[in-house]
């Protein structure tokens, strides 16, 4: 039994740290959404595994002893091609395509299949364990449990050791080695030597590495078009595969004023999966370019002597700000890859910017900057948004916790005096950055009890970008004037100024749409509810419950929006959204497809059917839903959205284990089995409305401690999620032990509702999130879960 | 019978011709005129120059539908609105020297070279500018000049120029190619993402000073009036 629970445990390590993987090396070739995908696909393997038991159980039953290790054997295989074949010409998709081109969507099929099959035939292997063993369920889901618990840690591991093409083969010898600890006595010798053959192909792969062929419509893939453009430098960690590229072609000059006339230099650019990251620019960069871009508004105001630049990704604004004299300046940035490059081999580039005696570099979140330090500056700034020509909608579903309004009422509780919070955006159109950014503004002034919000905004506007200062104190006319005669200079024209004349605002730079500035206006002044209301797209601040500040999507909007820009156009608008949507509804099909389906074929299974659904579909569903709410709550705890995932996807699971493994000591009742159920939907509950909300006891417990040590915080974050996930742990196993005494046909199909209704429960929980928050994901959990209470007979 | 054969092939071509030209025409009536393009060379010049040569073959069946195609390289054929919008924006006529930066395809500059008399295209990536030179010479264009080199530096041996097209748009306006705008020139440049130019740019110099416009497609006008 041990030697089976040693491979149960490391097909489990294998399992996850394979999902891992996959969703870094597609973050790498496309974009991060199909994190969700990679999710969903690994949980269908699950879902139609457990189908197959039910229709072929005798059979499999009766070959277990020598499918076991050949299915871990055809896993660790499996893994092994996957992502050779996925990049394959006939396989590849790529997101940008998948609205322009119908043979896309149907390469996005045959890739979730292609990443279907390890999880498949890996799955199969963990479900036949789970029906032969169900008497000591308890064991084998507790070791399950602590291997996937573990594997999140292993890839973590991984990623700092290798590049990511490499991990797929060096993840695929892990199920190879769980087949090795269980090969039967009789038959051993064609096992091993088939052990042998796929390990020996993990081992070919990995020296011989697939080539990961990055979209082309990446800025990476494009800046790598130009001429005489070459990857100097990589490194790949858990942030993200970090490149730097260099072309003599490559220069850096947001929206610059058309009144320069001098040289542009080119500098290398730094790429983190191939998204634009920064450009390495020496402090003389920002003097003879930056001070001709609207970036310089904070400085044209005033004096900053002590400036702090959250998310300072590769030290532009550090530049910007040592080359306007700031004495102080403290760099933020949670991204210690770059930070290590930028320190060591990467210096020479930037004239050694982080080592300047002015210079104050901190490697954490800026969230949790934010939360402990107690210094006051001049400036606040923060990185530009969105990019020139928009990004297509692509980062909706991306968390950004430094873009809500409590992030920017911490913000403005640092300013000193005469200090200013500065937010540059690219012009978009229809416009929704600039118009979010300063309704984020004005709300926070308003809160923090400023009276008049327009006496406190200045804007700045560029034929490409505008930027927003808000200032403590209100602008004085000498302020404004001198903002003035910067536009004049310059040819920006001002957009918010306190007495600005309207004549003023559309000179240089013309808007033929000049709703534009009624809009501004509106928003500054009580009617912004109104706007809300009114416009097209949701421009309403994102808060830390909704911390989507790039999603504008109104669904209601969506026939409007097509008829307008046509409707093979207006996907570009919002494209990240639709893909989720599509995803959900493209592995829904798959999930009943392979999972529901097949099962329906089982005339026996009539009678508990709807009940077993019910009550397996809703701990799928309620599960998924409290882990990925639980992330979320820690990332600006641990300062880290990987490493929030890693903890709190390792606790959950070590800590279900242990209430699994207990839960096989109880005689399981109709009655246990209810109130078991029931007191995990309310603490779900209880978590959701008093604890994980983003003013709950949980802000409070964790401002507290954000400062102490990282092992204490991990352990206080086991401390806080041990008691739910202890009892999360307790209803799969008994409810799979009350089916096997009466039903053990049910168990199977039992596996197969629960995966289905997980598979969906990825894409589905991000949806709710970036529409109604996450305190009505965690509401959702309980609902389901005390549905699957009622759902005992 | 070998003869019999290439009459079937000819009188095909012939068809499969008519048909682009029929597509063409319904194009130039649909999505150009019909939404406020009433420039006459312009319109001239949509219905002369074959849209579907200038995309790749797997993509010919589509070249006349209303909307960009993509080209390889992480770039794109324009919408056939958007061409002709930023053609009648330069106000071309006879005797113009215009530059164009981004040739990608080499169809925006075929249109112009409908017009004008001189046009002058810089494309960065190689492997779009060698076959853009190669299909525009096959297809008769000599007063377009292709040259592959990086566009920030303009053509400054063929300045100044009365209009310049950016097709291919950067987060900056390269300094030289406002310095090799003539006086009263303008500077047309899409905004967008590769699928979906939302505006159109005008810069205009005059003197000393340069401004800009921002233009909205017509087509997307509503949804401003709506507000």
């Amino acid at each position: 039994m041990k030697k089976l629970l040693a491979s149960v445990a490391l097909l489990s390590v294998a399992l996850i740290a394979f999902q891992l993987v996959l969703m870094q090396i597609l973050s790498i070739v496309q974009w991060y959404h199909f994190a969700y995908m990679v999710i969903s696909v690994a949980l269908l393997g699950f879902g139609a595994s457990g189908t197959l038991i039910t229709l072929a159980r005798e059979w499999l039953l009766k070959r277990e002893e020598y499918l076991l290790p050949l299915l871990m054997t055809l896993c660790g295989a499996a893994m092994a091609v996957a992502v050779r074949v996925s990049q394959s010409d006939a396989i590849r998709f790529d997101s940008y395509l998948l609205f322009v081109e119908g043979g896309q969507v149907r390469r996005l099929v045959l890739t979730y299949l292609t990443f279907f099959v390890p999880f498949f035939v890996g799955a199969l292997a963990l479900g036949l364990i789970f029906v032969r063993h169900v008497q000591r369920i308890g064991s084998v889901y507790f070791a399950n449990l602590v291997g996937s618990g573990v594997g999140g840690l292993v890839a973590l591991v991984l990623l700092w050791l290798f590049m990511p093409q490499q991990l797929p083969s060096i993840v695929a010898l892990l199920p190879i080695a769980a087949a090795l600890f269980i090969v039967p006595s009789k038959q051993r010798s064609p096992l091993v030597l088939m052990a042998a053959v796929a390990a020996a192909l993990a081992f070919y792969f990995l020296s011989s590495p697939p080539q990961l062929n990055i979209s082309d419509y990446k800025s990476i893939r494009r800046t790598l078009n130009l001429p005489d453009a070459k990857v100097v430098f990589e490194r790949s960690s858990p942030h993200g595969l970090v490149q730097v590229v260099s072309s003599p072609a490559l220069r850096y000059a947001p929206g610059l004023s058309l009144t320069f006339n001098q040289f542009v230099p080119s500098c290398p650019i730094v790429f983190n999966n191939g998204d634009w990251f920064g450009p390495l620019v020496a402090p003389t960069h920002g003097d003879e370019v930056l001070r001709s871009t609207t970036l310089a508004l904070p400085y044209v105001m005033k004096l900053r002597e002590r400036v702090l630049v959250l998310q300072a990704r590769t030290g532009m604004f550090v530049a910007q700000a040592l080359e306007n004299g700031a004495r102080h300046v403290t760099a933020v940035e949670a991204h210690s890859t770059v930070l290590s490059l930028m320190q060591h081999e990467l210096a020479p580039e930037t004239d050694s910017l982080l080592f300047h005696p002015a210079v104050n570099v901190r490697n954490m979140d800026p969230r949790t900057f934010l939360l402990t330090d107690t210094s006051s500056y001049d400036l606040i700034v923060l990185p530009t948004l969105d990019a020139f020509g928009g990004t297509s909608g692509l980062y909706a579903t991306q968390e950004q916790y430094l873009l809500t309004k409590e992030a920017v009422r911490e913000m403005w509780q640092k300013l000193s005096p005469d200090g200013v919070i500065c937010i540059t955006s690219w012009m978009d159109y229809p416009v929704r950055n600039p118009l979010r950014v300063l309704a984020t503004l004005v709300e926070t002034l308003s809160e923090a009890g400023v009276a008049k919000p327009a006496q406190h905004i200045a804007a700045i506007r560029s034929w490409g970008t505008i930027t927003f200062v808000a200032k403590r104190t209100p602008l004085t006319k000498a302020t404004s004037d001198s903002v003035k005669a910067f536009c004049e200079r310059m040819a920006f024209d001002p957009a918010l100024l306190p007495n600005l004349d309207p004549h003023e605002r559309n000179r240089n730079n013309i808007l033929q749409d000049e709703s534009f500035f009624s809009l501004l206006d509106a928003i500054v002044s009580e009617n912004r509810e109104s706007v809300y209301a009114a416009y097209d797209f949701n421009i309403q601040p994102a808060s830390d419950n909704r911390p989507y500040f790039s999603q504008f999507l109104l669904w209601r909007s969506v026939p409007k929006l097509r008829e307008l820009f046509g409707q093979h156009a207006f996907p570009f608008l919002e494209l990240g959204s639709l893909i989720i949507a599509m995803t959900l509804i493209q592995i829904s099909a798959l999930a009943v497809m392979l999972i529901l389906f097949p099962l329906f074929r089982k005339e026996k299974m009539k009678q508990s059917k709807f009940s077993t659904f019910m009550y397996f579909g809703g701990l799928g569903l309620g599960y998924m839903f409290v882990e990925m709410v639980l992330i979320q709550r820690f990332i600006l705890y641990l300062g880290h959205p990987m490493y929030a995932t890693a903890a709190v996807i390792g606790a959950m699971l070590i800590f279900s284990g242990v209430g699994s493994l207990l839960s096989s000591r109880l005689a399981v009742t109709s009655s246990l089995l209810r109130k078991t159920v029931a007191l995990v939907a309310m603490m779900i509950f209880a978590y959701g409305i008093i604890i994980t909300p983003p003013e709950g006891v949980l802000r409070t417990l964790l401002h507290q401690s954000i400062a102490l040590p990282a092992f204490v915080k991990a352990v206080l974050l086991c401390l806080l999620i041990a008691p739910l996930a202890f009892v999360m742990g307790m209803p799969f196993p008994l409810g799979l032990r009350n089916l096997s005494g009466r039903n053990d046909e049910g168990i199977p199909w039992a596996w197969g509702i629960n995966g289905c209704l997980s598979v969906i429960a990825a894409p589905l929980a991000t949806l709710v999130a970036v529409e109604a928050g996450f305190v009505a994901v965690m509401i959702c959990a309980a609902v389901t879960y005390a549905l699957a209470a009622l759902s005992i007979r | 019978m070998f003869k019999t054969c290439v009459a079937l092939l000819l009188v095909s071509l012939i068809l499969v011709s008519d048909s682009r030209d029929r597509e063409r025409e319904e194009m130039v009536r649909t999505q150009i005129a019909e939404r406020g393009i009433a420039d006459i060379a312009t319109l001239r010049a949509m219905r002369s120059v074959p849209r579907h040569l200038f995309v790749p073959p797997s993509w010919i069946d589509d070249a006349y539908d209303d909307r960009p195609l993509p080209i390889g390289y992480g770039q794109t054929i324009s919408q056939p609105y958007i061409v002709a919008y930023m053609t009648e924006l330069v106000k071309p006529r006879r005797g113009q020297r215009v530059l164009e930066i981004g040739t990608g395809s080499g169809y925006q500059a075929a249109v112009l070279a409908a017009i004008i008399d001189s046009v002058f295209t810089i494309e960065i990536i190689t492997e779009l500018a060698t076959p853009a030179a190669e299909r525009l010479k096959a297809l008769g264009y000599k007063n377009v000049v292709v040259r592959n080199a990086d566009g920030y530096y303009g053509w400054k041996e063929k300045a100044p120029f009365d209009a310049i097209v950016v097709t291919a748009a950067a987060e900056y306006i390269p300094p030289p190619l406002i310095a090799q705008l003539k006086d009263g020139g303008v500077m047309v440049i899409p905004v967008g993402t590769p699928f979906l130019v939302q505006t159109l740019m005008l810069v205009e110099k005059r003197g000393n000073k340069t401004t800009t416009r921002s233009l909205i497609p017509v087509r997307f006008v509503p949804l401003t009036r709506g507000k």
